[in-house]
């Protein structure tokens, strides 16, 4: 099948609000899922309320077209779906054997595509990839490997926030994600920036400044968003993304203790 | 709840922690073996010597004709060991239930219910590496799965590096596709069996229900079944907390190959585990022989028990069949160790037929005779005769 018609032929909607993963044993203990659900039944219940999700683990492991073959019929009509690439072609890089891994990753998440559920391949690059020659090399090879595929690029680190890239991006009809993180020197700003008419993405990692230097998962996206914070996206940053772009995604990244999905919903009722 | 265990596996582990001490063993054959002994076989190696044709429990000398550059080292049990408890010991803040391999880089890590101290089990996992990676120069393979069976299943197919989660759930589709061989608990006697009805694949014998398997395979149908189908409720035991068992050891003065000798020692460990059962007030249902031979190869054999029992009468000649499938090889036998596990609280159901139950009564007696005098006595009070 035709890529990019199949892309394009992905449920539009849009802006569509989700989280960054569904599969958190604490969010029972949250009361986001009732007490004592087992992980398989957790994606049934997660799609009732949000229309997207972003497949976190894909990031831990290379995706297995049979698992995800396995996965797509859990799926309700409309879902969609955003993968991360995985870590060993962005934070553990080895530059033997990358490509080869792109390869790899492009046949696991074929189901994905076949089935249209994939509306962005996340490549999330840490905090160290600095905007230097090798770096800009290697991304350049990189996104030329993924070619094809619905590429959205979250950066960390701030050297990359410069006119070139953006216009890089936009040459290549490549989605720079959108975050929104704690203030903090080193970090990506909060750009409103749209390198892609076919769809923006958004991604709130919280703003626990404390949190994000403690090296510990858990305190970095330990943060709520209270009803203002949201109020300020709904009406301000996302209409400027929206129109500049057909459709867009918002995913909370926030999961400790449940956050994300709350503050996933508030956003989702304010901008309704 | 859905359990979480992460299974940490250095692939050749003792090739591995060598290697951080000698930069010059990487990328090429390594293998370690007690290459001053007779008849020396090997312990473990590396990768690359296991692409040219290796194999553990090989002939040295075979090996070495399979690849002229091969790097010999000898075996360093106290280097692994130290290397194994680094290991350990990186894992013990996240949970209290660690069990640990016997110096062989294998960890399984029960995470369930921590991801609120945490996080995600699966970040626990990518830890864990990267700690081991980092600190240790280990670079262990990880999988994480909701069961220690499906968890060590996933580490071998990914093997010798990489990851793999199975989602909970998922077992019985995640091995429906995967040869049979694979799954731990299959062993050389079913897979034979297996192969004999042309059953290659485990979802080839999953499809069968346990009736026509049990034709084949009488008790044992029900476990095989059980396993392949992804099912284990065997928990993560907490570090330090072995499963419960009785061992005992013996090391010939010389190496023997006289089955005579090897008998004598055998009821000797017998009545000293039946002995050591019965204070515990438990009975075993399995005993297993380990055979070291003199040239290094050790032999492993165990057979289970049902009724299960602590009656040196009704272990001896259990443990009698376990040595005679253990000692096989002309090769003399220099250690020989005893255990018996599964240990469980004795059965209440007494014999059915009155034959049985009498004979029953009678070796209880006895045992019980033997058991007073030697406590009033001492050890050497009373002895038995092997034949």
């Amino acid at each position: 099948m035709n890529l990019k018609n199949a892309l394009s032929s992905c449920p539009a909607g849009l802006t569509r609000v989700g989280t960054s993963g569904y599969s958190y044993p604490e969010w029972s203990d949250a009361g986001f899922y009732p007490p004592g659900t087992p992980a398989r039944e957790m994606l049934a219940i997660y799609a009732r309320r949000f229309p997207i999700t972003e497949l976190n683990y894909t990031w831990y492991h290379m995706p297995k077209a049979a698992a995800m073959e396995r996965m797509l019929p859990l799926l309700p009509p409309g879902f969609s779906v955003a993968a991360k690439l995985t870590r060993t072609m962005t934070h553990e890089i080895d530059p033997h054997a990358w490509r080869g891994q792109a390869a790899q990753y492009r046949e696991g998440i074929a189901p994905l595509i076949q089935a249209q559920r994939l509306v962005a391949l996340l490549v999330q690059l840490p905090p160290a990839f600095e905007r230097s020659d090798s770096n800009r090399r290697y991304l350049a090879l990189l996104l030329d490997e993924l070619t094809g595929l619905p590429l959205a690029v979250e950066f960390r680190h701030r050297s990359w926030a410069v006119d070139r890239v953006f216009a890089e991006l936009e040459r290549r009809l490549i989605t720079l994600v959108t975050v929104d993180v704690p203030d903090l020197p080193y970090l990506f700003p909060s750009l409103e920036v749209v390198t892609n008419p076919d769809l923006f993405y958004v991604r709130f990692h919280g703003r626990n400044a404390r949190g994000w230097r403690s090296g510990n998962m858990q305190k970095q996206f330990d943060y709520l968003y209270s009803a203002a914070e949201l109020h300020q996206w709904s009406q301000v940053f996302i209409p400027k993304l929206t129109t500049q772009a057909h459709s867009g995604i918002m995913i909370f990244n926030n999961h400790v203790r449940a956050q994300a999905p709350r503050n996933a919903q508030m956003l989702s009722s304010l901008m309704r | 709840m859905d359990r979480h265990i992460i299974h940490i596996n250095v692939a050749d582990f003792a090739v591995a922690v060598e290697r951080r001490l000698d930069h010059r063993l990487h990328n090429r054959p390594v293998v370690i073996a007690p290459e001053g002994a007779a008849r020396a076989t090997v312990y473990d190696m590396s990768e690359e010597a296991y692409q040219a044709g290796i194999r553990k429990g090989m002939a040295l000398r075979g090996a070495m004709r399979l690849c002229r550059d091969l790097a010999i080292l000898p075996p360093q049990p106290a280097r692994y060991e130290q290397a194994m408890h680094a290991l350990l010991h990186q894992a013990l803040p996240y949970s209290p239930l660690i069990e640990p391999g016997e110096q062989d880089g294998h960890l399984f890590v029960d995470v369930t219910g921590t991801s609120r101290l945490f996080g995600p089990p699966v970040d626990v996992a990518w830890r864990l590496r990267r700690q081991a990676r980092k600190e240790l120069a280990l670079d262990p393979i990880w999988a994480l799965a909701a069961n220690k069976l499906v968890a060590k299943v996933a580490s071998r197919l990914v093997k010798p590096q990489g990851e793999y989660i199975v989602a909970a759930g998922d077992e019985k589709d995640f091995l429906a596709p995967l040869p049979v061989e694979l799954i731990p608990g299959i062993e050389a006697p079913d897979l034979a069996r297996l192969r004999e009805l042309n059953l290659n694949r485990v979802h080839q014998v999953t499809t069968l229900d346990t009736a026509h398997l049990a034709v084949v395979f009488n008790n044992r149908a029900t476990f095989i079944q059980k396993v392949l189908r992804g099912q284990d409720n065997a928990p993560v035991c907490p570090i330090g907390q072995q499963p419960p068992r009785v061992v005992l050891d013996h090391t010939f003065g010389t190496d023997t190959h006289s089955p005579d000798a090897m008998t004598a020692i055998i009821y000797a460990l017998v009545e000293k585990a039946g002995h050591s059962l019965r204070s515990q007030g438990r009975v075993t249902r399995r005993i297993s022989i380990t055979a070291d031979y003199s040239d290094g190869r050790r032999s492993i054999r165990q057979i289970g028990i049902e009724p299960p029992t602590a009656n040196d009468w009704v272990l001896f000649p259990l443990a009698r069949r376990v040595l005679n499938l253990a000692v096989t090889r002309r090769t003399r036998v220099r250690h020989l160790r005893l255990i018996c596990d599964r240990l469980v609280f004795p059965p209440a159901q007494l014999p059915l037929f009155e034959a049985e139950r009498k004979t029953f009564f009678h070796q209880q007696a006895l045992v019980a005779a033997v058991d007073g005098i030697r406590e009033r006595f001492g050890w050497q009070a009373v002895g038995t005769c092997a034949r």
